[in-house]
């Protein structure tokens, strides 16, 4: 199982700086003082593939981490999964517009962080979107435009107002019937930054967890270097680098149409939806983000996904230490844009550049 | 076998003295009657042992409302930090159980130690009168399997085993179908539960190797039979209504040669009366499998996973022919046994099980728990279930030890 060096990344890819990396394989249990040495595993959950990089001093502290950190990411995909009947995400869907849901603080929590981001972004992120999901065919399917009469039937069943948190009993109600929550624009973050706090209760000094291509943390740097670089592939075209980021304690997240989406009549159409149209979002292809919060840059990917140029331009004056890197337009009319951005920027969008803003 | 000795064995520096004593327990001198438990009252749930499944028990009856985690007790004192996390509030520990169950202000306790104190610790729970939700297994020992059953008849508490899949809708659906006939007559029951994990936790103070990695020493440790296979050697039983009779089983550590002392895989073989066989296996290099039972029997078979149910029938019933059918006489043929047809797996459909809802299974067998509770009935997984999947395991393992058949003791009669 021991491999020398990593696939290239699908969409964000880690650029290697040691080329000593191995996957982890079972090795005795005797531990030594060893220099450290790069390792990397991978996980399947919540229908991706999440690949954690690690410096350890033997493969088996690195095969314990990985093992306990892909427990987490398990254990978080049966509480936030909406593909499992049996997660707890999937109770409160079944149960909540019936009945007050009685449910875990942990999961309580989860859902109040989700309903302050639909605040903050006037909801443009919303857990709700699961009908709507459904109706355009992203969930378990490729993808299809609904009828008129399906999307005004969602619109009676979207809304993250409409869901009621009472902390004292740690209670769960939706308002109206119908609605279906779906973690899909933060759960990854989650998970990303509660496995990222067993690293850190562990000691490990330099590790990077990414999740698929979409949310990325870099916990320490490593040895010798000031953090690890991440490179933001150009869209459709993997093999160029659009931007190369260092990253030391904080996580980046890409929100992009190019892993689900359908063409129906030579129109491309996103899975990323605008709550208040219905539809999918039209005008941009690509936002990255960069906040020491693998949760908050996940969702704000959506939100910054979702919103026009003013209401981006207004949240992240808001955020003074994230930075972001924004391509609008179509493909052929595409235009970037950076926000205190500090990794390079290549090829792709030289002739691009809208502005950009230190 | 000597607790205290194991004990010792364990972390010294981690276990109070009173447990180590041998002093006679509170719970046998001290009975008393709690008051009932009304329909909307709150329940104070009192924990011994809040490790890794004790706290995914907890969090699955945080789920419930009314259900407060008031006191939990442990020897390793950083847990008592994580229940705060988990619970979202300060919880009031303590590192001796009695010290717990001296709290009057506790409604029911959860037990999820390792299963060579499971014995000890709901006896005297339930001496207080206090009902049990005991993880599996019911104990460590024939001695111990007995004494619990014993004690829940004794005091008339509720005492349910965590045997969570008896709760799981698509199981209960299962094996209802199973019972009525729908495979025919259930012959033999194949279960596995493949993993790829050394099921090792990883240790930075080897004074704790044995606290944390109880599982995998024999002193302390039923082995891959007693921690997975028993959930398996439940529904066996369910499914052929009774105990086993025998066990035969082998084990060895094919990949992980790393100190411990019960085997890397298992494979077991459990009688029922009329010939029926159970087949449970565990390998730990190897996830292909998973977590599965089959269920066979002479017209179909049963396929259930943590999450659903199939039945498959690949042969069809022989019928009532016609009475205009041309019956053509043909001569008696003989030959080999091979038969092209029946050598390939079966790669037809399969009917997934309807069933009402998709909850986590725990979570069923803790609401069922506080509802007999509050309704002052035994449990479906009572200790009865408890005792006839760990009975099976506690002379498994010397039966695996010893490389010979071993017949399985029934429930005592009282």
């Amino acid at each position: 199982m021991l491999k020398i060096a990593p696939p290239l990344w699908p969409m964000i890819c880690l650029v290697i700086l040691c080329q000593n990396i191995r996957h982890l394989a079972p090795q005795s249990h005797t531990v030594t003082t060893k220099p450290l040495q790069l390792y990397s595993s991978s996980h399947p959950a919540m229908g991706t593939t999440y690949s954690l990089y690690l410096y350890a001093s033997s493969a088996t502290e690195a095969d314990a981490e990985s093992a306990a950190v892909f427990e987490e990411i398990d254990r978080l995909e049966q509480l936030l999964s909406n593909y499992r009947e049996s997660s707890e995400l999937s109770r409160i869907n079944r149960e909540a517009d019936s009945s007050e849901v009685t449910t875990d603080p942990e999961t309580f929590e989860f859902l109040q962080t989700s309903l302050e981001w639909s605040a903050l972004s006037n909801g443009a992120f919303d857990i709700t979107v699961g009908k709507l999901m459904k109706a355009w065919g992203f969930f378990r399917a490729s993808g299809h435009r609904p009828t008129q009469q399906e999307l005004t039937q969602v619109s009676n069943e979207i809304g993250w107002e409409k869901v009621q948190l009472d902390p004292q009993r740690r209670t769960v109600r939706f308002l109206s019937p119908g609605i279906e929550l779906d973690p899909g624009g933060i759960g990854k973050g989650y998970a990303i930054e509660r496995s990222v706090a067993i690293l850190r209760a562990d000691n490990v000094q330099a590790a990077l967890l990414s999740a698929g291509s979409s949310t990325i943390y870099a916990l320490g740097a490593p040895p010798g270097t000031s953090g690890w670089k991440v490179r933001v592939p150009t869209l459709g075209d993997h093999q160029n680098t659009l931007s190369t980021v260092t990253l030391r304690d904080t996580s980046i997240s890409t929100a992009n149409c190019s892993e689900k989406n359908f063409i129906q009549n030579h129109h491309l159409y996103c899975h990323i939806m605008n709550p208040h149209t219905l539809q999918p979002v039209e005008g941009i292809l690509q936002v990255s983000i960069i906040d020491p919060s693998a949760t908050a840059s996940d969702a704000l990917s959506n939100v910054l996904f979702v919103s026009s140029a003013r209401q981006r331009a207004s949240i992240l004056q808001h955020l003074p230490k994230d930075s972001a890197f924004i391509i609008t337009g179509t493909r052929l009319t595409s235009r970037c844009k950076t926000i205190r951005w500090t990794g390079t920027r290549n090829g792709y969008c030289s002739s691009r550049m809208a502005n950009k803003t230190h | 076998m000597n607790r205290r000795d194991i004990l010792q064995g364990l972390s010294l520096s981690m276990l109070s003295r009173k447990l180590l004593s041998n002093e006679p327990l509170l719970a046998q001198t001290a009975k008393t009657k709690p008051k009932p438990i009304a329909a909307n009252d709150r329940i104070n749930v009192g924990v011994i042992g809040p490790g890794s499944r004790g706290r995914e028990v907890m969090r699955q009856m945080l789920r419930i409302p009314g259900v407060e985690m008031a006191a939990v007790c442990d020897v390793y004192e950083p847990r008592f930090a994580e229940v705060n996390e988990l619970v979202g509030k300060k919880v009031m520990s303590y590192k001796d159980y009695r010290e717990l169950l001296e709290r009057k202000d506790l409604d029911v306790i959860l037990i999820a130690t390792p299963p060579i104190f499971h014995s000890e610790y709901t006896i005297a729970a339930l001496e207080k009168g206090k009902p049990v939700y005991g993880e599996k297994t019911l104990g460590f020992t024939v001695q111990d399997c007995n004494d619990v059953v014993a004690a829940v008849k004794r005091t008339g508490q509720i005492f349910q085993i965590g045997h969570q899949l008896r709760y799981a809708s698509w199981i209960q659906q299962s094996i209802k179908r199973v019972r009525q006939g729908d495979i025919g007559v259930p012959t033999h029951v194949y279960a596995y539960w493949h993993r790829a994990d050394d099921w090792r936790r990883p240790v930075n103070d080897p004074k704790l190797e044995h606290l944390f990695n109880w599982r995998l020493y024999n002193e302390t440790s039923g082995g891959l039979l007693e921690e997975l296979g028993s959930h398996a050697i439940d529904i066996a039983n369910w499914v052929f209504g009774e105990t086993p009779e025998t066990i035969m089983g082998s084990t060895s550590i094919a990949v992980y040669h790393d100190g411990r002392t019960v085997g890397d895989n298992v494979q077991a073989v459990i009688g029922y009366s009329k010939g029926r066989r159970m087949f449970f296996s565990s390998i730990t290099d190897n996830a292909m499998m998973a977590d599965q039972i089959w269920i066979y029997g002479t017209e179909g078979s049963a396929q259930i996973t943590l999450q659903d149910a199939t039945f498959y029938r690949p042969t069809q019933k022989t019928v009532t022919a016609s009475s205009h059918t041309d019956i053509v006489e043909r001569g008696v043929k003989t030959g080999a046994s091979y038969k092209t047809s029946w050598e390939m797996p079966y790669r037809g459909p399969g009917e997934r099980v309807q069933f009402p809802s998709g909850d986590d299974p725990t979570l069923t067998a803790c609401q069922a728990f506080f509802q007999s509770v509050r309704d002052k009935h035994q449990p479906v997984a009572s200790a009865e279930v408890g005792f006839g999947s760990a009975i099976a395991c506690v002379v498994g393992k010397q039966a695996m030890t010893e490389g010979r058949t071993i017949t399985v003791p029934q429930l005592p009669k009282s």
